[in-house]
């Protein structure tokens, strides 16, 4: 392993998707490269990831209904496909929302009682 | 839901690959050109621009790869391209492929035309509304020892009491098929009809084609009406459906035609194709019906529907009640008789007898299947040994295990589709061809076809045999070993001992599997050859029989019968050619006849023997000599024999030997019915030899021949008022010409005496033989076309397996023969690789012939299934076919330069 992957957090199964979903619900329609690039922001670059890794998650939650893709065009005139969050993905993001606090709740008890 | 969705956009995407393809590159293209704006503006020039955006983008093709994984199932998508290679990969090697492909379409078409037959007869449901609560009512007559018969029976006064007195059926009814002479329109002609209760159709609920059924009043009142099937309303009427409310002559009585049924209605369910009813008649039992020897008839049958939430078990204990009250009522000459009720499935009773012979055929007819697949598989794995080398590179170059199991696979499966698609082709002409072929003990018949059950069946058949052939050489060719593969270059030497084992083990199971069907083909050929040697009793050369049933309507008394009879014979006698001619009520070899009770003087029938039956043959004239049946002792029946004389029999040899062991059978009495049946005795004047009335191959009858004449007065009171004998009977006569010649005369002469009658099944004795021999034939025929066929494949396989290993052995055999070894020794050494194998195999065959013996037991005659003589003779010839498979390759091994060995490849 290189020194660089040591540091920057390997992101967990299931994550990417909550965090897309999030992204588009906040901020909504969103391209492949902006997305990718709040996920950098956010993560302070802790994140070491490819702008591509994102592409399989877009499509699984493409596929479960959750955003749909549509073409346009930036404020550069040049041309993208914009992802926006489904009236779907709204209930799913609740639903994945609380599993996770209540999986990290859980996680940050048993941490604590470890300790 | 949204895996639902998920799952079938996945699915969908295997079809819609291309245009998301390019969907995909361009929102990479656009996601790039983005980033290098964002480089560019970040003070870069447009090629730093360009490298930093690729590189922070990643690999693209990793990412398209990846969403492609996501998007679709990606095995699954890789097929197309699979079966592309497949098609390359086989058009490269066109011997084989068709070679497999024709292996393959005949094990399928056979097994799927075999299946049909067994579809259409034993699975599919009978053809009427829910058809499992259908059953069919009869007695089980106590003592008859009656084998033969099928299906169970009743009297006329039991269908009146079943139908009167039970309370388990919705509808019940009885039923009696017999043959009419039917006229107006169209020619006089003979033709099967059923007469049956009203409440039969009502039972069945099948609704007419057109107009209606008749019911169950119609019936009682004795209504002349009739209900056609379709094929006689094709075929007299031309489809014509304002023909409702004519009328047809059955018997010369008027009937009104009320009905036509569809064309799929059949009923009785009748074996083969000859004896399928036409029309259907109200029962309308008559007065007679219910007096004298009628109520010791059981020539009738009944079918009901069980009522909602009625066993059969608990209809045949309610039926049983009724027998119960039926045997009190019996009158005082059949007192001592025993009956039982006995309630089956229409469909066990309708498929019983047929069973065995198909389950026979199925299993025959698999096992052609398997050893097709074990010979696809063998080659298939030859393939997979000579492509060693390219799979040891593809796997070093990084190709998943997975991804070859996946190509060794889909190129078995589309060998095995395109031969199951050739096979089910040839299963339809095979069955347009071989149904009229099949044998007329096989009910339903016309039901036998491709169908969706039958064409799902043929697919999963071909792949289930594509897996089955794909899995071991696909195994195999994953196993292989990189570096060894690799390291040995080109030199092979004999290499490969797993795969060799593999091989083995597909051609000694062949071999088994061909010689368990060897030798039941062996054995069936031995019992065919034992019935041909039985005696038939009588000479069938140069004789004609043929069938007159004289209407009632015309014939009303005695005299009229008598004055026909005697026309008749002195005509037919006086024609030139003829030399002996008679009239009998059972023809031999026509397997139309039945047994009586007989009582027999002095004979005390040991406890629980049961009934003495036989079966009685009304003759006249001198039948015996016309069919050239030896009298053994005593004298035939003259002229002076008649009404007014002393009642007379003719006895068979069997009969004889039955009742008076070692002793003279001239002069002992006998007569009809029970102890208790008040009948005038019969003396015996005369033995005759044994006659097969039906097949050779059935047990022969005791047999008692009796004068027309002396019938009514030999029944007595089991004799009906009014009742005329000789109204039917055949006419045998033996000619010094051909007998098909003599067919137009006898018509002739016949219809100079009444020229509205009709002759029935006229035949030759010859004709009549071999028909009785046809269903034998016919198990006979097929079990060794499918034996000659396994063999045929198996002499292959152990070919292909023997050539393949010396081919790869070329070059040791080069090294041992430059070592000085001799070329007889190398023959030797492959003969006898052969040798062993064909000896284990033939070991295991025998072995599965001996478990098959059971299964085959039924269907031999005189033969023992451990018949050693077939056993070893089936064993040898397999041993020697092996052997001669194995030679050839053995010769050409001999034939190898050593030089070879110097040379290498």
């Amino acid at each position: 392993m290189s020194n660089k992957e040591k540091e920057s957090i390997q992101l967990l199964q299931g994550t990417l998707d909550l965090i897309v979903l999030r992204t588009l619900a906040t901020m909504g329609p969103q391209h492949a490269y902006q997305i990718a690039t709040r996920l950098q922001q956010i993560s302070d670059r802790l994140l070491n990831l490819n702008q591509g890794t994102l592409y399989p998650a877009l499509v699984r939650l493409e596929q479960y209904g959750w955003i749909k893709g549509n073409w346009g065009r930036t404020e550069s005139n040049r041309e993208a496909k914009y992802y926006e969050i489904t009236k779907a993905g709204q209930k799913a993001l609740g639903k994945e929302t609380q599993t996770w606090r209540r999986m990290s709740a859980l996680v940050e008890r048993l941490l604590l009682e470890e300790s | 839901m949204e895996r639902l969705r998920r799952f079938f956009l996945k699915l969908y995407l295997l079809f819609a690959n291309a245009k998301v393809e390019a969907e995909l590159a361009r929102e990479i293209g656009a996601h790039l050109a983005l980033l290098e704006d964002e480089y560019v503006r970040q003070g870069m020039t447009p090629e730093e621009a360009r490298r930093a955006a690729k590189l922070a983008y990643g690999g693209v093709e990793q990412a398209k790869q990846r969403h492609r994984d996501e998007r679709t199932f990606q095995g699954l998508s890789q097929i197309p391209q699979d079966i592309r290679y497949t098609f390359r990969q086989l058009r490269k090697s066109p011997g084989f492929t068709v070679t497999a492909v024709l292996m393959l379409a005949l094990g399928i078409g056979t097994t799927t035309a075999i299946f049909s037959i067994v579809e259409g007869v034993l699975l599919r449901p009978l053809p009427f509304p829910d058809p499992d609560r259908l059953v069919t009512l009869g007695d089980v007559l106590e003592g008859s020892h009656c084998a033969s018969c099928a299906h169970s029976s009743v009297t006329a006064p039991d269908i009146r009491n079943y139908m009167r007195d039970t309370q388990s059926f919705s509808h019940l009814g009885g039923y009696r098929g017999r043959l009419f002479e039917l006229s107006g329109p169209g020619d006089p002609a003979a033709v099967n009809g059923t007469r049956m209760s009203g409440e039969v159709f009502a039972a069945l609920g099948v609704q007419p084609l057109l107009g209606r059924t008749f019911t169950q009043q119609e019936d009682e009142e004795g209504q002349q009406v009739a209900v056609l099937s379709y094929g006689m309303w094709q075929s007299r009427f031309h489809g014509d459906a304002n023909m409702l409310g004519g009328k047809i002559l059955l018997y010369r009585k008027p009937y009104t035609v009320i009905g036509v049924m569809p064309r799929d209605f059949e009923f009785p369910l009748n074996p083969g194709h000859v004896n399928q009813g036409e029309f259907w008649l109200p029962l309308s039992l008559q007065p007679e019906e219910f007096t004298a020897g009628s109520v010791a008839s059981w020539n009738s049958h009944m079918v009901g529907r069980l009522k909602p939430g009625i066993t059969a078990g608990q209809a045949q204990s309610d039926a049983e009640r009724v027998a119960q009250d039926t045997m009190r009522d019996y009158p005082a000459y059949m007192r001592s008789l025993r009956i039982h009720a006995v309630v089956t499935p229409l469909h066990e009773d309708t498929v019983r007898q047929a069973r065995p012979l198909l389950r026979t055929l199925l299993l025959a007819v698999i096992v052609v299947l398997l050893i097709a697949c074990a010979n696809l598989a063998g080659v298939l794995l030859v393939r997979a040994i000579r492509r060693r080398r390219e799979i040891a590179v593809r796997l070093a170059l990084g190709a998943r295990a997975a991804t070859l199991l996946r190509q060794a696979i889909v190129e078995s499966m589309v060998l095995s589709i395109a031969g199951g698609a050739i096979g089910l082709a040839l299963a339809a002409v095979a069955l347009r061809v071989g149904v009229s072929l099949l044998p007329q003990t096989l009910p339903r018949v016309h039901e036998i076809g491709l169908n969706w059950p039958v064409m799902l069946f043929a697919l999963g058949l071909a792949l289930l045999t594509g897996l089955l052939c794909g899995l071991a050489p696909a195994f195999a060719a994953i196993r292989t070993n990189v570096n060894e593969s690799l390291k040995e270059g080109g030199r092979t030497g004999t290499s490969g001992s797993g795969h060799a084992r593999l091989r083995s083990a597909l051609v000694v199971a062949e071999i088994a599997v061909a010689l368990t069907l060897l030798t039941a083909s062996g054995l069936l050929l031995r019992s065919f050859e034992k019935m041909r040697d039985v005696e038939l009793g009588f000479r069938p050369d140069n004789t004609l029989a043929a069938l007159y049933v004289l209407p009632q309507q015309r014939y009303r008394t005695q005299s009229a019968i008598d004055e026909f009879i005697r026309t008749l014979l002195t005509d037919v006698g006086q024609l030139s050619g003829v030399d002996a001619v008679g009239i009998t009520s059972f023809l031999p070899a026509a397997g139309n006849n039945w047994g009586i009770a007989f009582t027999i003087e002095g004979y005390v029938s040991s406890k629980g023997a049961g009934l003495n039956m036989a079966s009685m043959s009304l003759v006249e004239s001198d039948p015996f000599e016309a069919l050239g049946i030896r009298v053994l002792r005593g004298r035939v029946f003259t002229e002076s024999d008649n009404a007014n004389s002393q009642l007379v029999a003719i006895v068979n040899r069997k009969m004889a030997e039955q009742y008076w062991p070692g002793q003279d059978p001239i002069g002992k009495r006998l007569r009809r019915g029970m102890r208790e049946t008040s009948t005038p005795w019969m003396t015996v004047v005369g033995e005759v030899d044994d006659v097969k009335l039906g097949s050779r191959d059935a047990e022969t009858m005791p047999q008692v021949y009796q004068p027309v004449t002396q019938t009514v007065a030999s029944e007595s009171v089991l004799a009906s008022v009014g009742e005329l004998s000789g109204a039917d009977g055949w006419i045998v006569l033996h000619s010094r010409m051909d007998p098909e010649q003599m067919e137009d005369t006898l018509r002739a002469t016949v219809r100079q005496i009444d020229p509205q009658l009709p002759l029935y099944q006229m035949q030759t004795m010859e004709h009549a033989v071999s028909k009785s021999e046809a269903p034998r034939r016919f198990n006979t025929v097929l079990i060794s076309s499918f034996a000659i066929a396994a063999v045929l494949l198996s002499v292959l396989g152990i070919y292909a397996v023997i050539a393949f290993s010396v081919a790869l052995r070329e070059q040791e055999m080069a090294v041992r023969m430059a070592l000085g070894f001799q070329r007889s020794g190398v023959i030797l050494l492959i003969l006898s690789s052969g040798a062993k194998l064909a000896a284990v195999g033939c070991g295991l065959g025998l072995l599965g012939a001996l478990a098959a013996s059971r299964l085959l037991r039924s269907f031999l005659f005189e033969v023992s299934p451990f018949d050693p003589g077939v056993l070893a003779l089936s064993a040898i010839a397999m041993l020697l076919l092996a052997l001669a498979a194995s030679a050839l390759p053995a010769r050409r091994a001999s034939g190898t330069d050593p030089m070879l060995a110097l040379r290498g490849e």
